[in-house]
Parts: structure tokens; C-alpha cells; sequence
């Protein structure tokens, strides 16, 4: 390891230190012993660099750099924000609140949750549900861990937590909207989320991240979802966050025999975003299908890495993934499915396509299949396209501006995820993220293409 | 409403007009019939203004004014009209999202009011049963997949739709049964009026036995070869193009 790495490292352990954690810490040796673990794991897992296969495109430079701090107070900062203006009209769901990684009792809601559902702050879980917690906690996330999970875990602080009971099946989605303040330090927060859902359960959750103002902040995610027999998540994740912001979400998915997620992951903004979905089949039967969209312009990189571990036979998975790259921006998308010996009739797609704007946009896909078994339903394709200039044409022909051609043409790229999405208020909030995203980026290139 | 002057046209430096003339009245029908390859739909992409097609040389002039100044949006937007020969796909656009869309740029630009989404769907539903063009057509994306006669009356549709000055259809009716023959023929006749012409592309006599035309041309390697009236449809019929080359050759 060279010298570089070395520093590196002094980044995390700097961070690693920096966190000033006050649980409740009674009887909670597990956490206790995990936290001892991940500051171990910090001196010793491999620091990311680019020779490493998983962080061959992304460069972690631009957040070494940066001086991040913990937030010990958001809560005063958050006085001078309306949360009416964050919300989605329409919206009817339970509804979890942060602030910098803090959950914000005041603001959520949470108060007619049927029997049977828990959905709150990971800090109140500890003194109200130990039990609960010390039985699931890190049972998914132990494995594949990397120095930014580790640094999550030793500095665990507040989260999500939800624990849906045996059959019981939620009437309203349960919405987490994580509100990034913009504080005069470049901040850091490490949400810890655990998610349970007991055989026959069913949910709905969608967590969206967004940035009240322009500020550098780092967000470092860790979500460990565990699926029980025959349960049932649906799972829409939307990061829509500021031009400064730094996110890494890493997501531990196990799903026993039966089990089904469904998902949409959407990256529509950010400096440096980057989403790990690391699922593995711990039983026959159970289907993991996510759709993902990424935005990504001008001095942006989002990253996406898709981990599928058909690791029993007779299960499905498919992934399906666009973006749609502008300016200089960077993409990169990592999938790979593997498929053990014994995991026959496993049905496993991978997808992922690509719509470039401009020739300064770079996109680095790699989808793999790794297959071991022999009498599976596998496939995995990719491509990389721009706008055709037949369709421009087509639609200009029939009086269709060239910039409301290409946006069109865009949105209907696009859509095939988007309209994956049912619930309504969510989809039409998309939607109308995207355009006016795409208004943004169709006129300036347009006026870029007037100067050339 | 038309009056094209010495069209030389290229591809790429290949000529693939030379010198071609026609002159299109206000309220006429015109056929132009022709060997594949001597540039039909060569001349109807250079009047819709497509990209890639250089004109080095003559003068297209459209109700006086010189066509090859405006963009291709603008043509649309001053009536002009190109049913294609290969209707593009467009994978993703909602047919009636695109529908609704093109006549509202068109409306917008000729200083005319929007149609809401109601008028609109009223308007629409109307033409699709006329054309009688399947309404789950309507719902789906632009063509995309759309059968080869399902991608023509989608055309005729628009047609009828945006009731074009200047209409011109490139071989519409190939690969149509004769029912949909039948119907094509239908929405051009309702078109015609004193105040809107019509240019056909076709192969067949067939079309032009349901819309009588007043001239009929025959292209040839670039230019127009002969000229007459709805008889010479019929010649052609008769005796294939061979004999018009040999008397340009004599
Ligand atoms: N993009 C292109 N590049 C090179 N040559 C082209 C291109 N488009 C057309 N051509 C050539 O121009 C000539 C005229 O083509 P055009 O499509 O106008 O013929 P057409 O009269 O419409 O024929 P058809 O009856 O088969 O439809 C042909 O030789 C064709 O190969
Ligand atoms: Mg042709």
C-alpha cells in the first residue's frame, strides 16, 4: 500500500474520532462490541483507490479533501426551515423527518401507526425496543463491509428504524425524507437504518434526500433491510440533493424464501453520489426487482453498485437501469450477479442504458453475470446512445421545437423507470423534477450549440 | 402555393436531384410516380427541411416565400406537411402527449389559442374514428411497434389533424390493405379544398382511382421526365417507365 493510502486512512481515523456519539448505552453490549469492531475494521480494510475493482471509475479524492465535522446541534438551524416546502402535495403516509442524520420527533409523524408497525428514530428503538434491535442488528451489513461502512457503524448516532410484525400489512406508505441543512461547516451525518419485516408483512417506504441550500455535506448511509418469509417491501428511494453534496448510501438487503422487494432507485442530483445495493437470497423463492434512473451534468459523478447474490436456487432478480449524462458528467454503473453451484432456475436480468447529451459526458457500465450453476434464465445487456437525429427530425416536422423534441424525447427515456413508481404524489413530484431538469440542460446546450 | 426551380439536390456530394422544376397551384392534386431511386422521397425530406440534403443549386418558393430560409419546424408551422414513407418511432412519447404537442406548437406559432386537454381529446377521438385508427393506438408510444399500416394511418392522422396548406404524402399507400387504401384516399379527399394542395408519391394507379389528381409527373434520375394529366397514371400502368427513358434518350 502506498504512502497515499496511508493518509487516506488518517482521513477515517480522523472522522472515525471526531464523533462525539451519547446513546443510551446500558445493556447494549452488541452495539458496543459492533462499534469496537468497525474502529478495528478502520485500521485495517483496504482504503478505497482507484486500482480496487469496486472503486475503479469513482475517485474518493474530492471528499478527502474536505474537512468534515459532526453536527451537534441541527436543530437550531432547522427553525429557519418550512417543511411544508419539502413535502410532496397530496402525500398521504407515516412520515420520518431528519435533520443532518438526527431524527426530528416534532416533525414526523407517526402517531395513528397501526398495531404492530414500528417506525421511528434508531435512538429511541434503544431504550424502547433493545430486544428487537440487539436480535437484527447487523445481521445483514457484517459482511462486505468497507472502511465507509465501518466509519457508519462506529459512529452510529440516530437512523431509521421499522420493525413491521408477522402478516401485518400497512395501510399508507411510510415516507423518511432526510433534510441536509446548509450549515457553515461542511458537515458529515451517518444515518444507521434497520429495516424488518417479519413473515407475511408488507410495506411501503420511500426515503428522499434533499438539501435545504448549497452547502458541502457528506452523507453516509447504511441501511440494513431484512425480509422475512413472504414479506413484501416496496422501496423508493429518491436523492435529489445540492451541486455540494457528497452521498454514499449502502444498502444490505437479505430476503428469505418468498420474499419480495420491489424498488426504485433515483439519483437526480449531487457533487458525488454513489448507491450500493448488496442483496443476497438466503432462501428459495424470493424476488428482488429494482428499477434506477440517474441525472447526472456538470462537475457531478453518480455511481451506481448492484451486488445480486443468488446464493439458493428458484429465485429472480432483475435490475433495470437508465441514465441520462449532460455537460462533463460522469456515470458509472457496477452490477454484477452471481449465481452460486446450487442456485438452479434462478431467473436474473440485468440492464442498463445510457442517453448522452453531449460528447463531454462519460459513462462507465459494467454489467457482469457470474454464473456457476447450469440450468438457469440469465441475460445482461448495456448501451450507450445519444438523441437520434431521425426522431429530432420526425417531431420538428410536425412543428415540435427542437428543445421541447429533445426534452420529450428525454422524458420518454426516462419514464420507463419513472412510471414504475405508483404512487402518484411521488411519480409527479419525479416528473416535474425532471423537467424542469431537462428545461435547464435542453436551453443551455442549445445556446452551447448556437456558439459553436 | 409551390414553385420549385431548378432543384439540384446532394447527398453526401452524390447529385440525387438535377434540375428539377414543378409548379404546384393553390387547391391542385399532383401525383408524382417514378422508378425507385430517382429521388422521390429525396425531394419531399428537402421540402419538410431535413438535415443532409445540400441544394447547390435553384430556388424553392412557397406561397412566395423562400422555403429553404426557414427551419424545419417552421415549414410545419406555415402548413406544410410530410406524411413520411417510414414513419420514425419514437420509443417513450405517448402518442396522444406527441399529438397534442405538435398541434399546440402549431397553433402557438400561427398566434392561435391552445386546446385544452379536453378539446383536444374531443378533436382527437374524432379524427382517430375517421382514419379509423384503434384507439389503443392513441395510448401507446409514437409508432414504436406499431404495424407497418398501423405507422401510415398514424400518419393520415396527423394529417387530418393538423389540416395542413400543403400536404404531401410519400407512397402512404404502400403496404396498406385496401381498406386502409380506402380510407387514405378518404382523408386526402376531405382535405382537398380551394385552398389546400396536394402532393402524392405513389406506385400505384390504385390510389389515384380513389383520388382523382390534376397532374400526374413521372421523376426520373433527378428530375421531372414528363408531366400530364390522371391519363398518363394509367399509361405508366401499362408500360413501366422503360419507354419515358428511352424517348429522353432520343
Ligand atoms: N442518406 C443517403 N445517403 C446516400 N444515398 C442516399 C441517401 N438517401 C437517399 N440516397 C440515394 O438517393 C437516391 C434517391 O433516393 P430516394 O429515396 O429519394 O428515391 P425514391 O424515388 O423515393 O425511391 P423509392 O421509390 O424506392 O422510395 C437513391 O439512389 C438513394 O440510394
Ligand atoms: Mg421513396
Amino acid at each position: 500500500m502506498s504512502a497515499g493510502n496511508e493518509q487516506s486512512r488518517q482521513w477515517f481515523e480522523d472522522l472515525a474520532h471526531s464523533g462525539q456519539v451519547d446513546l443510551p448505552s446500558e445493556k447494549l453490549g452488541w452495539l458496543d462490541d459492533a462499534r469496537q469492531q468497525a474502529r478495528q475494521a478502520i485500521n485495517t480494510l483496504p482504503v478505497p483507490y482507484r486500482k480496487q475493482e469496486e472503486w475503479r471509475y469513482t475517485s474518493i479524492d474530492g471528499l478527502l479533501k474536505q474537512n468534515f465535522q459532526p453536527v451537534n446541534d441541527p436543530f437550531t438551524a432547522l427553525q429557519s426551515v418550512d417543511l411544508e416546502d419539502w413535502l410532496l402535495p397530496e402525500m398521504d403516509c407515516y412520515r420520518l423527518v431528519f435533520a443532518n442524520g438526527r431524527c426530528v420527533p416534532h416533525l414526523s409523524e407517526t402517531s395513528e401507526l397501526p398495531d404492530g408497525v414500528r417506525v421511528g428514530s434508531l435512538r429511541a428503538a434503544l431504550t424502547t425496543d433493545p430486544d428487537l434491535l440487539a436480535t437484527w442488528f447487523g445481521q445483514t451489513a457484517n459482511h462486505s463491509q468497507h472502511l465507509f461502512t465501518a466509519l457508519n457503524t462506529v459512529l452510529i448516532n440516530d437512523g431509521v428504524f421499522i420493525h413491521v410484525d408477522s402478516n401485518v400489512k400497512l395501510d399508507k406508505p411510510i415516507e423518511v425524507l432526510y433534510l441536509s441543512l446548509a450549515l457553515e461547516d461542511a458537515v458529515v451525518a451517518h444515518p444507521r437504518n434497520l429495516v424488518v419485516m417479519e413473515p407475511g408483512s408488507e410495506a411501503t417506504l420511500i426515503e428522499r434526500f434533499v438539501s435545504t441550500g448549497q452547502s458541502v455535506y457528506f452523507n453516509n448511509n447504511l441501511s440494513e433491510i431484512i425480509l422475512n418469509e413472504s414479506a413484501t417491501l416496496i422501496h423508493h428511494r429518491v436523492q435529489d440533493e445540492s451541486s455540494q453534496a457528497y452521498h454514499l448510501s449502502n444498502l444490505f438487503l437479505s430476503q428469505q424464501k418468498q420474499s419480495r422487494y420491489r424498488g426504485t432507485a433515483l439519483a437526480l442530483g449531487g457533487a458525488w453520489a454513489r448507491t450500493e445495493y448488496k442483496v443476497k437470497f438466503l432462501d428459495e423463492e424470493a424476488e428482488c426487482r429494482l428499477n434506477g434512473l440517474y441525472t447526472v451534468g456538470e462537475k457531478q459523478l453518480t455511481d451506481f453498485h448492484l451486488d445480486i447474490d443468488h446464493a439458493k436456487p428458484h429465485c429472480a432478480s432483475e435490475e433495470n437501469f437508465r441514465g441520462i449524462l449532460y455537460g462533463k458528467g460522469r456515470a458509472v454503473f457496477d452490477g454484477r450477479i452471481l449465481v452460486a453451484k446450487d442456485a438452479q432456475k434462478s431467473d436474473a436480468h440485468l440492464h442498463n442504458a445510457n442517453l448522452m447529451l453531449t460528447r463531454n459526458a462519460e459513462v462507465d457500465t459494467k454489467p457482469q453475470l457470474e454464473i456457476y450453476a447450469d440450468d438457469v434464465k440469465c441475460s445482461h445487456g448495456t448501451s450507450v446512445g445519444q438523441l437520434e437525429p431521425e426522431q429530432i427530425y420526425y417531431m420538428r416536422a410536425r412543428g415540435i421545437e427542437t428543445a421541447m423534441a429533445q426534452k420529450m424525447l428525454c422524458l420518454g427515456f426516462a419514464d420507463e423507470i419513472i412510471d414504475t413508481i405508483e404512487i402518484e404524489p411521488l411519480r409527479q413530484h419525479v416528473h416535474e423534477r425532471l423537467h424542469n431538469a431537462l428545461d435547464r440542460v435542453v436551453s443551455e446546450q442549445l445556446q452551447a450549440e448556437e456558439v459553436a | 402555393m409551390l414553385s420549385i426551380k431548378n432543384l439540384h439536390v446532394s447527398i453526401e456530394d452524390k447529385p440525387i436531384l438535377n434540375g428539377l422544376n414543378l409548379e404546384i397551384g393553390t387547391g391542385e392534386v399532383h401525383a408524382i410516380m417514378g422508378p425507385n431511386g430517382s429521388g422521390k422521397s429525396t425531394l419531399s425530406y428537402v421540402l419538410s427541411g431535413r438535415e443532409g440534403y445540400e441544394v447547390t443549386e435553384g430556388q424553392i418558393l412557397y406561397e412566395g416565400e423562400d422555403l429553404l430560409e426557414l427551419e424545419t419546424e417552421e415549414r410545419a408551422h406555415k402548413g406544410i406537411f410530410l406524411a413520411m414513407q417510414y414513419p420514425v418511432e419514437l420509443p417513450g412519447v405517448n402518442n396522444m402527449v406527441f399529438l397534442k404537442e405538435s398541434l399546440n406548437a402549431i397553433r402557438r406559432a400561427r398566434g392561435e389559442e391552445e386546446l385544452d386537454s379536453v378539446k383536444f381529446m374531443q378533436l382527437v377521438k374524432e379524427k382517430a374514428k375517421m382514419v379509423k385508427l384503434d384507439e389503443k393506438l392513441l395510448k401507446r408510444s409514437v409508432n414504436a411497434g406499431f404495424s407497418g399500416g398501423e405507422k401510415k394511418r398514424n400518419e393520415i392522422l396527423q394529417m387530418a389533424l393538423l389540416e395542413p396548406k400543403l400536404a404531401l404524402l410519400d407512397e402512404t399507400d404502400s403496404g396498406l390493405d385496401i381498406d386502409a387504401l380506402r380510407i387514405v384516399a378518404e382523408g386526402v379527399n376531405a382535405l382537398r379544398s380551394p385552398e389546400r394542395s396536394v402532393v402524392l408519391v405513389t406506385h400505384y394507379q390504385r390510389l389515384l382511382d380513389y383520388i382523382q389528381p390534376d397532374h400526374v409527373h413521372v421523376l426520373s434520375e433527378g428530375r421531372i421526365v414528363r408531366s400530364g394529366g390522371k391519363e398518363l397514371a394509367h399509361e405508366l400502368e401499362e408500360k413501366g417507365y422503360s419507354w419515358l427513358k428511352e424517348g429522353a434518350a432520343a
